[in-house]
């Protein structure tokens, strides 16, 4: 297989290469460890003429407690005992992405901002010439909703969820300066499988901040796939919580896998605080966040399985984040 | 069953590592890709985007004039249908008059390079005729206006219609007392080997084509070369360099080896075409999908009486084994028990679809699943220990199935006693907790097949050639095809044996028609049994030699001449005994360089009835195995946690090749089982990748434990079987009953999804059928 | 016009300069521009493992890894792994153990071990097991590559 030509930068600094990117504008795109953009462009989904490699950038990397740098590679944060013995979660969902091989290169900020997936787009440009190209990539319409002018590609990235019930803040450098911001906000929950970030064109992302408070929150990870590697999510769960005295102190919840976004259910777990998390309290959240998801079939497995499985998965990962808070 | 101890011998029977070891461990060993010719191009092929249309017009005008093309071909140019079966001969190198299945080859370009290869590509313009697509094999058997094949049954797309009836079916089943009837669904499987294919081809001025080839079967590819570029056979030279695997995919000529050969004729210099993964996939020739209805009758007693199978088999858009296919999934249920009524009806139905064809344990994987689970409902049903009625109905040794299928050795009882005890059966059959169980499945396949394919002119089904010069190294060669399964090291460790020479002085030479004799390669398990015969017949003339040579030296006769270690004993005179080398010289003195060959022939088998060939081998493997899971039943994930194989391969030749057959297989039907699927959207293939064809991970294999317990056929070299495809079969039955012995719950259809399970726990709840308690 | 830059990195411990395009992938630096053909192409996309190289010693995989950012490491490809006489012994227990069928996955497979058994001297069988699990064999279903490594790892 092979690349179309493009123009490959280094720049040393953000600054430059945010500059560049600002240059350069609608012509560019980011390269970290490429896991995800290469396979895309040998497969001519939305090449560009240029690409602006980050390796270079020492201010890319680092690893602490709260701050790890974009560009620090999955392998490296799946092997920091300090990482995984304060932040388990993380360390789940770190092992879980891809391959060994793939987590050697494959970075935290291209795991956060992996394109979105779909059975009709991660396709060769034959395949997909073969069938009338789509939405998200040179076409007009959608194989998987027709009647709909949206995409449905599914945020299939195993590393958001639990950083979203951890609080993690992004920042975010563009043209006009710095910002730190949730993570939540990172993604576009009014967009779609395109329209998918709220990054304005050319921002990179420099690092992803934990807050003091998420230290003590013992987060789990709970991951939908077929084959225990390679595979991406068809489903992740993370949850994070905090019981005092067998009464829920705090709680949070996100799902990655299923929606064109990584999602957290606020709105479902705050009223748990303060009380007595029985089984049936544990089921009825279970439920209602199963309740409003609504996987499409994309994937390899069907979406009323997928369905199902978040309520089980999210009853499982609130029992083992329960179990390691007891620890 | 008693038999004889076996003869020990000096390395036959041990673990021996395989001689191309050291090379594949370092990356030395030669895969077509690795080979780079002098100012060679770069050969692409243009796909059809369409499932089945009519090619009016195909203008490459464009496309030729692209900077840097040096040739493009269509389909006109070398029209001469093949096929690895002489009578179905239905495809061609390149699309001739119609595209028949997305994936299908209408163009070929040699270029400089990739880049301007594509790009010449995307500037053929096609006029065509949209025609109806057929995806569903069952709307193929009648009121087809448009067939996609010429030869097809009229009116319809069936390719072929197999229809046997051995003794009378119907009144075995009034008879019963017993009957179970299971209807199977199977998806399509592939091969997957994970070097893709690739053939470079070389035309030069002395009027020789040269063909390097991944490929299994040099001698078909051979032979289909010949016929479509209509060059004489001695004037092709084929070359197999190693090969990353291939489990029938890489057995029929292909239509990207030709249409390479072709560019290179073109171009006059050296083309390489290398596939792509997702090529791969659509070339296909694997599994085929499959839908089956199986009855099965038993009396009073457990005794077996009848077999009435329907089989449904979707061809994609070519014949490729596709005879033979249909053919298997009906008399490979004749083994492993006696069954004295039977009745088949298959057909195999064309659809645009990326072809099927051979892949390992070809035509018996899916019929067996079905029979198994079948049997299994049929021993619940008398109450009997599903062992128990498996072993009552074993065929004995020596007998004939009613299909005159003839049984030399069996030691099916010895695998099912084997796993029975290995396993803990008596405590574990409907005895483990809901969630947990055990299964039973048993297998049963050819050794070779009797009537090669390629039977005019009336040759050997193998033949070894040897030369000995001075230096006392044994060169080998043979079209035999190692393709992975250790063919090199055993064919090595035999002429070792018979001329009692260390290994390492045998060379197995690569694989090249214009040294090599033919042999019609790696196909159908028959390696083992045809090129090991060939290979001691060789041997034991060229030992001939060298024991009268050594009794010449002694002056004794040769009578008191015997083979040791590196050297000929004499008998009652140890210390006169004489070295290898001595003995070779010695017989040199006359001739130069000794050589000699040795080939197998099968004798005829098998009734006189129509088809009464499909089926029939010089002997058949066996196999019992259980498997024990464990089911999520909340997900419907589960787990095989053990497998107990026993496997009767005769005498075991090289345990350790054994063993890594036995696992493999394991993986490859496990595969099957768990989650390996063609999955299409009508016609269009959903995922030809290898992130989306969901082959096994390391984490997913279960602890395997292996029983060889085979006695040693009479006709096979120091007694052995193949053990190459037969020990996939066992896999898919035993889990699948494995599953019903945790849940309760019968699958039939394949790959068995989490989804899948938990419908069927589901079902079983809602109809109040409790299970162990749950 | 893509530039051709010179690109220059240690190969197998010499130091290598060539040209390369920037849209170039090391795979096919090594295995079309080097001649280097030990390192397999099974899939071009990630999803087979036997393509791995050592980079600055870590497992790599060679067809997602643009060559030109490269320039400056040590790349160890399995020539460079194996001893000039010799086995490595990950490579001599795989030989042993009858770890090869195919051969096709085996260069990536002893690029993995090794890198395993370097970072980790004795793993277990479930270390073991996940740090070969982005390397794919259709062949031997595992189990004797498995045994191999525990072998090399002096495990029994
Ligand atoms: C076989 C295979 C299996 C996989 N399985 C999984 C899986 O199970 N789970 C999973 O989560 N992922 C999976 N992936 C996808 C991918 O490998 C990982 O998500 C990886 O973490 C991506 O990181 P990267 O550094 O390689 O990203 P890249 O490919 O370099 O970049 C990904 C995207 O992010 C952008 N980007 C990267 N860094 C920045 C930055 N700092 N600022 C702005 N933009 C940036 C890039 O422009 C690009 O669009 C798989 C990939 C393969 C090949
Ligand atoms: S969801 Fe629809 S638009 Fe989006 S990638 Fe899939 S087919 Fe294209
Ligand atoms: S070729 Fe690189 S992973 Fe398959
Ligand atoms: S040995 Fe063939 S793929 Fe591993």
């Amino acid at each position: 297989m092979h690349l179309d030509p493009f123009e490959l930068h280094r720049p040393t600094t953000v600054e430059e290469a945010v500059g560049l990117a600002h240059d350069l504008a609608g012509r560019t795109d980011f390269v970290a460890g490429g896991t995800d953009l290469l396979p895309n462009y040998k497969m001519h989904l939305n090449v560009r003429p240029h690409l602006i490699a980050l390796e270079d950038i020492p201010e890319l990397r680092g690893r602490s407690l709260a701050r790890i740098g974009a560009m620090e590679r999955l392998a490296d944060i799946e092997s920091d005992a300090a990482l995984a013995r304060v932040y388990p979660g993380l360390a789940d969902a770190v092992g879980e992405v891809a391959t060994p091989l793939v987590r050697s290169s494959g970075t935290v900020g291209g795991n956060l901002l992996v394109e979105t997936r779909c059975f009709f787009f991660n396709q060769s440009l034959f395949w997909r010439s073969s069938l009338g190209y789509c939405l998200k990539a040179d076409g007009d319409k959608c194989h998987v909703v027709p009647q709909k002018e949206r995409c449905y590609a599914t945020f299939s990235g195993d590393v958001a969820p639990v950083l979203l019930v951890l609080d993690a803040e992004v920042e975010v450098a563009g043209p006009s300066g710095r910002r730190r911001i949730p993570l939540a906000a990172l993604y576009d929950a009014t967009g779609d499988g395109i329209r998918r970030l709220t990054l304005a064109p050319g921002e990179l992302l420099v690092a992803v901040h934990l807050p003091e408070g998420a230290r003590g929150r013992r987060a789990r990870y709970k991951k939908l796939r077929v084959r225990p590697s390679y595979d991406f999510p068809e489903l992740g769960v993370a949850v994070a919580g905090r019981w005092d005295a067998g009464r829920v102190a705090s709680m949070h919840l996100a799902v990655g896998g299923v929606e064109t976004y990584p999602r957290r259910f606020d709105e479902l777990t705050a009223p748990l605080e303060g009380c007595a998390l029985s089984d049936t309290a544990v089921r009825g959240l279970a439920e209602a966040v199963m309740r409003k998801l609504r996987p499409v079939h994309n994937t390899f497995l069907l979406p009323d399985y997928r369905r199902r499985m978040v309520e089980v998965y999210v009853r499982r990962a609130i029992a083992e984040a329960r179990e390691g808070a007891a620890e | 069953m008693a038999s004889a101890p076996p003869p020990p011998y000096r390395l036959l029977g041990g673990r021996i590592p395989y001689v191309d070891g050291p090379l594949k461990v370092t990356g030395r060993a030669e895969y077509t890709d690795d080979i780079q010719r002098p100012g060679m191009l770069v050969g692409r092929v243009l796909r059809s985007p369409w499932p089945h249309a009519r090619l009016r017009s195909i203008d490459v005008r464009e496309a030729r004039a692209v900077p840097g093309v040096h040739a493009v071909l269509t389909g006109e140019r070398y029209p001469t249908p093949f096929g690895v079966l002489p009578i179905t001969h239905d495809e061609t190198a390149i699309a001739v008059d119609k595209a028949r299945y997305i994936g299908d080859i209408i163009a070929a370009v040699a270029a400089r390079d990739e880049r301007t290869a594509e790009e010449a590509l995307a500037r053929v313009r096609c006029e065509i005729d949209s025609l109806p697509e057929h995806a569903d094999p069952r709307m193929g058997v009648s009121g087809v206006s448009e067939p996609i094949q010429k030869r097809s049954l009229p009116g319809t797309n069936i390719q072929k219609e197999v229809v046997q009836h051995f003794g009378d079916v119907d009144e075995a089943f009034r008879a019963a007392r017993y009957t179970a009837r299971v209807r199977g669904t199977f998806a399509g499987v592939t091969h997957a080997f994970t070097e893709p294919l690739v053939t470079i081809a070389e035309a030069t001025p002395d009027g020789r084509l040269t063909v390097w080839s991944a490929t299994q079967v040099p001698h078909y590819l051979h032979r289909a070369l010949s016929e479509v570029l209509g060059i004489p056979l001695h004037r092709i030279r084929v070359i197999k360099p190693e090969v990353g695997g291939g489990f029938g995919g890489k057995s029929d000529p292909l239509p990207h080896e030709i249409a390479c050969a072709a560019l290179a004729i073109e171009t006059g210099r050296p083309v390489k075409i290398l596939f792509d993964r997702e090529d791969v996939f659509y070339t296909n020739h694997g599994r085929h999908p499959t839908q089956n209805d199986v009855r099965v009758a038993a009396d009073a007693e457990g005794n077996l009486l009848a077999y009435d199978i329907e089989a449904l088999i979707d061809g994609g858009a070519w014949s490729s084994f596709g005879t033979v296919t249909t053919y298997y999934n009906g008399v490979l249920a004749m083994g492993p028990y006696r069954i004295p009524n039977f009745r088949y009806r298959g057909r195999r139905v064309y659809t645009n679809k990326p072809p099927s064809g051979a892949m390992r344990a070809h035509g018996g994987t899916n019929i067996r699943h079905s029979v198994e689970v079948a049997l299994d409902e049929l021993a619940e049903a008398m109450g009997r220990d599903p062992f128990d009625l498996r072993a009552q109905n074993a065929l004995a040794p020596g007998s004939t199935t009613v299909n005159e299928f003839r049984i030399t050795s069996t030691s099916f009882l010895d695998c099912l006693n084997a796993v029975r005890s290995a396993s803990g059966w008596r405590e574990k059959f409907r005895a483990l907790p809901y969630g947990r169980g055990v299964g039973l499945g048993c297998g049963f396949y050819i050794s070779g097949s009797n009537s090669p394919i390629h039977f005019t002119p009336k040759m050997p089904q193998s033949t070894v050639h040897l030369k000995v010069d001075m230096d006392g190294g044994i060169a080998v060669h043979s079209m035999q095809a190692d393709i992975g399964q250790g063919s090199n090291t055993l064919l090595a460790a035999i002429v070792a044996e018979v001329l009692g020479v260390d290994l390492e002085r045998v060379h197995v030479q690569r694989v090249d028609s214009d040294v090599s004799p033919v042999d019609l390669g790696s196909y159908s398990s028959r390696v083992t049994f045809m090129m090991g015969n060939a290979a001691r017949a060789a041997a034991e003339e060229l030992k001939g030699k060298l024991l009268a040579a050594a009794a010449a030296i002694r002056e004794r006769p040769v009578s008191d001449i015997s083979v040791g270690h590196e050297r000929f004993e004499v008998a009652g005179a140890p210390d006169l005994a004489v070295p290898f080398l001595d003995a070779l010289h010695k017989a040199m003195e006359t001739t130069g360089a000794l050589t000699a060959s040795g080939s197998y022939q099968t004798q005829p088998r098998g009734g006189s009835f129509k088809g009464a060939k499909a089926g029939t081998a010089p002997a058949y493997s066996f196999a019992a195995y259980v498997a024990e899971v464990e089911v999520d039943v909340e997900t419907g994930v589960y787990r095989v946690e053990t497998i107990w194989a026993g496997f009767d391969c005769g005498r075991p030749l090289n345990r350790l090749a054994v063993e890594g057959q036995i696992e493999g297989s394991i993986h490859m039907g496990l595969g099957q089982v768990m989650g390996e699927s063609m999955s299409y959207r009508g016609t269009r293939l959903l995922n030809p990748s290898l992130l989306e064809y969901k082959i096994p991970m390391p984490q997913q294999m279960p602890r395997i434990e292996i029983h060889l317990v085979g006695a040693d056929d009479p006709d096979g070299p120091f007694g052995a079987k193949e053990a190459g495809e037969g020990p996939l079969i066992a896999t898919l039955p035993a889990v699948g009953n494995a599953l019903y012995d945790a849940i309760g719950v019968r699958f039939t259809e394949l790959p068995i999804t989490p989804d899948r399970v938990l419908r069927g726990i589901d079902r079983r709840r809602s109809e109040g059928r409790a299970w162990k308690g749950q | 016009m893509p530039s051709r830059d010179a690109l220059s990195f240690r190969l197998n411990g010499h130091p290598v300069e060539l040209a390369c395009e920037p849209a170039r992938v090391l795979l096919d630096l090594l295995r079309e521009d080097l001649r280097l053909t030990g390192t397999k192409r099974g899939c071009d996309l990630g999803t087979c493992g036997c393509c791995a190289v050592l980079v600055d010693g870590r497992p790599t995989l060679s067809c997602l890894t643009l060559a030109r950012l490269v320039e400056g490491r040590a790349v160890d490809t399995i020539e460079g792994i194996t001893p000039a006489q010799g086995l490595s012994p990950v490579q001599r227990a795989f030989v042993e153990h009858g770890a090869t069928q195919c051969g096709f996955c085996t260069p990536g497979f002893i690029v993995t071990a090794t890198a395993l058994l370097r970072a980790n001297p004795s793993p277990s069988r479930a270390e073991i097991e996940r740090a070969i699990s982005g390397n794919l064999c259709r062949c031997t279903g595992y189990a004797k590559i498995i045994e191999a490594i525990r072998a090399a790892a002096g495990a029994d």
